[in-house]
């Protein structure tokens, strides 16, 4: 156990512990918004527990989760366009405080990685997990006129 | 197609591949020759399929 673990498992304790909560109850706009966070939270913790367990090769399951998870919340957006249409989610503060832990956990990882070729995957990484759940998270609140029109 | 709208295509093409070749160097754990033969090809297929998707996409 080390610091960059006990990281890890308070991201996953009480970040994806509180969007299962968050997807299992409430309103579909809350469920929406939760399973968008989810995966803006489980690849931090990914990040995180590959530079624990000192193996690189584990940052490529962050990097698919950051490259699918988005791309999964479009899909529901654009499903799901008609019901959130009369009620959108509104998250901004929740989406702004998982995009900011993401880009704090890879601004982390990158001081302790240094200058590399794993720095620029890392960045990589993080430029599509907050880009990436960013727009998500506009596409469900009905910022996208693309969503819409399914 | 005429000899401009050629050379834009292979100028595309070209910078497509060269990103994405970049891309794939970025993210293999150890650069050896294989990689470079393996990413080469990869990349210019992905070049191929990016130019097609920008087309579909951007309509031009």
């Amino acid at each position: 156990m080390n610091g960059w673990i006990l990281a890890a498992t308070a991201v996953l304790g009480a970040g994806v512990g509180a969007t299962v909560w968050g997807v299992a109850t409430g309103p579909l706009r809350r469920r929406v918004v939760a399973q968008n966070l989810s995966t803006a939270l489980a690849c931090p913790a990914l990040l995180l527990l590959a530079q624990g367990y000192d193996r690189p090769a584990y940052v490529d399951l962050a990097l698919v989760l950051a490259l699918l998870g988005p791309v999964g919340t479009l899909v529901f957006a654009r499903l799901l366009a008609g019901e959130l249409a009369g009620d959108p989610p509104r998250a901004r503060a929740l989406t702004r405080s998982a995009a900011g832990l993401g880009a704090g956990v890879v601004l982390a990882l990158c001081v302790a990685v240094g200058p590399s070729r794993a720095l620029l995957k890392l960045l990589v990484v993080g430029v599509l997990l907050v880009g990436g759940n960013l727009l998500a998270s506009r596409a469900l609140s009905g910022g996208m006129a693309g969503a819409r029109r399914g | 197609m005429n000899r401009r709208r050629t050379l834009l295509a292979v100028v595309e093409v070209a910078a497509w591949w060269a990103a994405l070749g970049a891309l794939w160097l970025v993210f293999v754990t150890v650069v050896d020759p294989l990689e470079l033969a393996v990413g080469a090809g990869v990349a210019g297929v992905a070049a191929l399929a990016a130019r097609g998707a920008r087309r579909a996409v951007a309509g031009w």
